[in-house]
């Protein structure tokens, strides 16, 4: 995959819509969520099976998977966007 | 000053106590509870069921069931309970399969073997973190294990992730058993906090290096081992060389009284701490070894876990089939058909994940709702996380559908 890697406004952009989808589906509504929001352990109503679908959504959608070489570590909305946002680095074009 | 309680069972150090729900229970507490019960049990009940979300009710239900002798099920989930489940009159502990999309089963336990790895002496100082479901069998473990040394254990059954890293953090935690999911997830909860952690354990599913890396990172004090058990076959061992995987050696040599060996590419095990045998009969084993269905390879030094031999995969500890799921979903109305496929995450190793091709004239907000009503009454980790409605699915060179993503 060669797809050009998503910058972190729009990577956040679409942190946010995806996260609206997953908690919509349990009948739950999400908080205003910022950058340094935090996944787990904070306001945010997702449990581990909600982020593990986060994260395969986001990889559908960019055709990036920065946990390819391992898992990387990331608390907020921020800090994941920015995984996804570097990833060209690592990625063969 | 109360005098001290009379009845304490020999598994169980007095000085424990039990943080669940913002109460803090002793063994004094826990004892009036067991008293009630174990008067309960005596009167003519030859099989003893307890619900197993509370631990102060499973502890208590576990020392009036051994007092009055009777066989005690920690339940897990009502509807899979076999109804012709055989009584008796001598203690001994049932537990159910998590049996998500296969048979589910209820296994039979000796009491004694069941705690027959516990080294409870020493870490009286210890407090406990819960991160189990309690009547599961790494759960029963964790509960022993701090019962027999005087620990203090800290539950928080229901309150999910955030719960555990907020009691974690408010308790003090210093040991810590959980799947690698669990550990992946707790660490991105935690954020920087740093509970003052002495064990890392890890068990339920296979530990990968990235991950056994990471928590050495992590909590650099602390003692990193990983554990081989399973409901059936028991507590079998422990790996405490921060490596994924187990040395070939123990192929030839065995582990803590544990044989093992590797047939047709999965790992067998003979293990002195197995269960009795399957409620209503039947054994898993032949010869006394049993088939654990673990698919292992031999990698230089090391056995390494690829898979399950039955195409169940991991999600989140629990091992779930994408065939039943997909067999399930082919049952739903409006539903022409579906292809169950699991994909591969960082968090929980793996989720499901469906593609459904609806009848004519479905439309697709309809069909969702069918595949929704269809998978409610599965677990959690079983439901298809993320559906996708396409008109028709993609099909293999063999002609078969491609359920692909396991790799």
């Amino acid at each position: 995959m060669s797809a050009p890697a998503p910058t972190i406004i729009p990577m956040i952009t679409m942190i946010v819509e995806e996260l609206g989808r997953i908690v919509a589906e349990k009948g739950a509504a999400l908080p205003p969520l910022a950058a340094d929001t935090a996944f787990l352990g904070g306001p945010l109503p997702i449990d581990s099976l909600d982020l593990a679908t986060l994260l395969v959504v986001l990889e559908q959608r960019t055709g990036h998977d920065p946990f390819r070489a391992g898992f990387r570590q990331f608390t907020t909305v921020g800090e994941l966007a920015s995984l996804y946002s570097t990833d060209t680095l690592v990625e063969a074009p | 000053m109360t005098a001290p309680p009379a009845w304490l069972p020999v598994w169980i150090d007095g000085r424990t106590r039990l943080i669940e729900r913002g109460e803090t229970l002793g063994w004094p507490q826990l004892a009036i509870r067991a008293g009630a019960l174990a008067e309960t049990f005596r009167a003519g009940v030859r099989l003893a069921v307890a619900d197993g979300n509370r631990v102060a009710t499973l502890i208590a239900a576990l020392a009036a069931a051994e007092s009055a002798s009777v066989p005690l099920l920690l339940r897990r989930n009502p509807e899979t309970v076999p109804p012709d489940l055989p009584a008796g009159d001598s203690f001994a502990v049932l537990l159910q399969t998590s049996g998500t999309t296969g048979a589910p089963k209820v296994v039979r336990h000796d009491f004694t073997r069941l705690r027959g790895r516990l080294r409870g002496t020493g870490d009286r100082g210890a407090r406990w973190l819960l991160t189990y479901e309690p009547a599961a069998f790494a759960g029963v473990q964790v509960i022993l294990t701090a019962l027999a040394a005087g620990a203090t254990l800290i539950a928080a059954p229901g309150e999910g992730l955030a719960g555990l890293a907020r009691a974690a953090l408010a308790h003090g935690a210093t040991h810590v058993s959980g799947t690698p999911s669990f550990w992946r997830a707790f660490l991105i909860a935690l954020g920087d906090a740093r509970p003052p952690l002495k064990a890392v354990t890890l068990g339920g599913e296979p530990a990968d290096q990235p991950l056994l890396d990471r928590l050495a990172e992590a909590f650099p004090g602390a003692r990193l081992r990983h554990i081989y058990a399973s409901t059936e076959a028991g507590s079998l061992f422990a790996v405490t060389d921060g490596r994924a995987g187990f040395p070939a050696s123990w192929l030839e040599t065995g582990v803590e009284a544990v044989g093992l060996r590797v047939r047709d590419g999965i790992l067998e095990v003979r293990s002195p701490r197995a269960m009795l045998g399957y409620a209503g009969g039947g054994a898993a084993d032949r010869d006394g070894w049993i088939v654990t269905g673990d698919l292992v390879a031999v990698v230089g030094d090391r056995v390494l876990f690829t898979g399950r031999a039955d195409g169940r995969v991991n999600v989140g500890g629990v091992k779930v089939s994408p065939e039943a799921v997909e067999a399930l979903l082919l049952t739903a109305p409006g539903v022409q058909d579906a292809l169950v496929a699991a994909a591969a995450n960082p968090i929980t190793g793996r989720i499901l994940t469906a593609s459904v091709v609806p009848m004519p004239g479905v439309g697709e907000a309809a069909v969702r709702a069918s595949v929704r009503d269809a998978v409610a009454a599965l677990e959690p980790a079983a439901r298809p996380r993320l559906v996708h409605v396409v008109e028709r699915l993609e099909l293999g060179a063999s002609g078969k559908k491609r359920r692909g993503g396991n790799g």
